[in-house]
């Protein structure tokens, strides 16, 4: 589906990484590991289209992804390492508006079972603010299943999480593969999810 | 004209024309001085503070010059990517207000003798206030922002959004009726001035656009330093 | 189809949004009450005088008092990462400065648009006046938007001067106050004027879309 040739990024002339490459077919999940500031938000955000890299190109379904963003955009969800959940409003509301804007047709007894998989649901009719940062971590990660989409890029997903929570994803991870999915997502170490790619940034 | 655009360049050429340039002000304002002060004529009604037009007129014309060539730079630098154009507008912002705050203070020392007032809210001097604001504002998000190519960038676009007030300022004379005279030279039409006052009134404005180059080097070549050490 | 349920969940979004923020609209409208108060004490309850100046003063006040909220035009959406989800969702970021400029025209805007009839209440102001005000009012307001729009997304990584954003709205504002007071102060003017209103609101929201969008875009490059 995706990949990556000879990538490398320049901040002020200093090289945050350079010659990455990669290649994602559909059922892989390929991990970016490496430590604090080595660049993985940006090798993400790269492969987003929102940073141009310097050298290098990037290719979505054969051609470049410059040239089909909107396709790639209507096949990707990003889940960034801070909270998108509107703080001021509730479990209930946030759920209801990324449900109307990403169009999705997800059903309700869904969302519930997922709810109730993550642990939330007694939490729906409490303003996200008052979650403590695992919880809204999982909330995010809701967004998953909301948007129903082909590729999935994580930054961090497994920070704030306590075992059970991992334990889920792992499952998610692998049903998603075995829908066709695709995942990429940065962390610094592996709890044991199987991948089929690892790079070390 | 490779200078223009790239730094390196700037710099070989920059350190063969500055002292050039610096000496050549220096004559030129001994020159200009000399003129306005003792061989121009005092005007049959302003009188001897007709004098002060040798400073107001060039600061004046430089100001809007300096934020002309600025938009000039904006352009190239963000539709072409030149970076050059970047470290221009960092350096050359101060000259300009500069340039706007002398224009504006000796026009007020005009003015009180003449019009009878420091200041007036009429469309020119409004237009040259707000202009001088605007430089001050790209003076400020030059300091104000901690990552440099947001900064530039920013200030750049600011710069080209600003540049709508230029035209206001040149015109403002024409479309309004102010109390503020229209524009005694311009291309079109033979100067409705006396030759003995239009030989000081270049010199000067040669003199500050020499002065204004001068500064100008020195400035950009400070910045393009900074750059490379990555200060700024 | 899509596309036009995508923009009107965006504005669901954006009315949810400001619905649970409603007290900053409020506290925006009662500042703008306390000024005028602030005003008049300042310079006498002199009823002529005030209804001489009175239109000046909403004006000026109506100016202030929407640069309040400029902060958190893009601020909030662009630190939780909301901009990116949305322009992820399909819509360019020029498209964003342009939703998002409606929609505060919809929300912080239109609240000063019905406050004003209190105002003039207050201040004395005649009739045909008021109605000048309104007109000249609900064109420059949209118009204030666009500034808005334009310094807060140049603004957003500028972390250590916030009071910036509201300078640069201002020194912008200064041809549409001239404008709109001539409207009412010079009254068979009022097609002219108007005319001029209208195309100063036209060039603003044309350069909008591509100042905002590329500042957006620079300032989401390098978070």
């Amino acid at each position: 589906m995706i990949i990556v040739k000879d990538l490398s990024v320049e901040r002020l002339d200093k090289r945050i990484f350079e010659n990455i490459n990669l290649s994602l077919a559909s059922s892989d999940i390929t991990i970016l590991k490496g430590n604090n500031g080595s660049g993985k938000t940006t090798l993400l955000k790269t492969i987003l289209n929102i940073i141009e890299p310097s050298v290098g190109s990037i290719y979505w379904k054969g051609k470049l992804l410059k040239k089909n963003l909107y396709d790639f955009y209507s096949n990707v969800t990003y889940i960034a390492d801070r909270t998108s959940s509107l703080t001021r409003l509730t479990v209930k509301d946030n759920i209801n508006i990324w449900k109307k804007i990403f169009l999705s047709n997800i059903n309700d007894s869904q969302i519930e079972t997922a709810l109730k998989t993550l642990r939330l649901e007694n939490y729906l009719n409490q303003k996200v603010g008052r979650l403590s940062l695992g919880e809204t971590k999982k909330l995010e990660l809701l967004r998953l299943i909301i948007e129903n989409k082909k590729l999935w890029i994580l930054d961090e997903p497994l920070s704030n999480l306590d075992e059970h929570s991992i334990e889920l994803i792992k499952q998610t991870f692998e049903d998603h593969c075995s829908k066709d999915g695709s995942i990429i997502f940065s962390s610094h170490q592996n709890p044991g999810i199987y991948v089929t790619e690892e790079i070390n940034l | 004209m490779k200078f223009l655009v790239n730094p390196s360049k700037f710099n070989e050429i920059a350190d063969y024309i500055f002292k050039p340039v610096l000496i050549l002000s220096v004559i030129l304002f001994a020159l200009g001085l000399l003129f306005s002060f003792y061989l121009s004529p005092d005007d049959y009604q302003q009188g001897s503070t007709v004098r002060i037009m040798y400073v107001h007129v060039p600061s004046a014309w430089l100001a809007l010059l300096t934020y002309a060539v600025m938009t000039l730079y904006s352009i190239a630098a963000l539709a072409f990517r030149i970076p050059f154009g970047f470290i221009f507008n960092t350096a050359v912002a101060p000259i300009g207000a500069v340039f706007t705050l002398i224009c504006i203070i000796s026009g007020s020392l005009w003015g009180k003798p003449m019009w009878g007032t420091w200041w007036v809210w009429d469309a020119r001097l409004t237009s040259v206030a707000i202009l001088f604001i605007i430089y001050l504002i790209i003076i400020f998000m030059n300091l104000s922002f901690e990552n440099r190519i947001v900064r530039e960038k920013v200030v750049a676009i600011f710069i080209l959004v600003g540049s709508v007030n230029l035209p206001i300022v040149k015109f403002s004379v024409d479309w309004w009726n102010t109390l503020h005279q229209p524009a005694t030279i311009s291309k079109l039409s033979k100067p409705s001035i006396d030759p003995s006052m239009l030989t000081p009134l270049i010199i000067m404005t040669f003199a500050f656009m020499m002065i204004g180059i001068a500064i100008a080097i020195l400035r950009i070549k400070t910045e393009i330093i900074s750059r490379k050490s990555n200060l700024s | 189809m899509k596309f036009l349920n995508k923009i009107i969940f965006f504005f669901y979004r954006e009315y949810k949004l400001n619905l649970s923020g409603f007290q900053d609209i409020l506290t925006n409208i009662i500042f703008f009450f306390v000024s005028i108060l602030i005003f008049i004490f300042s310079i006498g309850p002199d009823e002529e005088v005030i209804s001489l100046i009175g239109v000046g003063i909403v004006w000026a006040l109506l100016l202030l008092s929407s640069t309040l909220s400029l902060k958190k035009f893009y601020q909030d959406d662009f630190e939780n990462g909301n901009l990116l989800i949305i322009h992820l969702n399909g819509f360019s970021f020029g498209f964003i400065a342009i939703l998002k400029t409606i929609s505060h025209f919809l929300f912080v805007q239109i609240p000063f648009l019905l406050s004003i009839p209190i105002a003039c209440i207050i201040l004395n102001i005649s009739d045909d006046k008021f109605f000048y005000l309104l007109t000249s009012f609900s064109m420059g307001s949209l118009t204030l938007s666009c500034l808005g729009s334009i310094s807060s997304s140049m603004n957003l990584m500028n972390h250590r001067n916030y009071l910036l954003g509201s300078v640069i709205v201002m020194i912008f504002s200064v041809p549409i106050i001239i404008f709109s007071i001539g409207i009412i102060n010079i009254e068979q003017n009022f097609n002219s004027l108007i005319n001029i209103l209208f195309g100063i609101l036209l060039i603003v929201f044309a350069i909008n879309p591509w100042a905002s969008g590329l500042c957006l875009k620079l300032s989401l490059e390098n978070n």
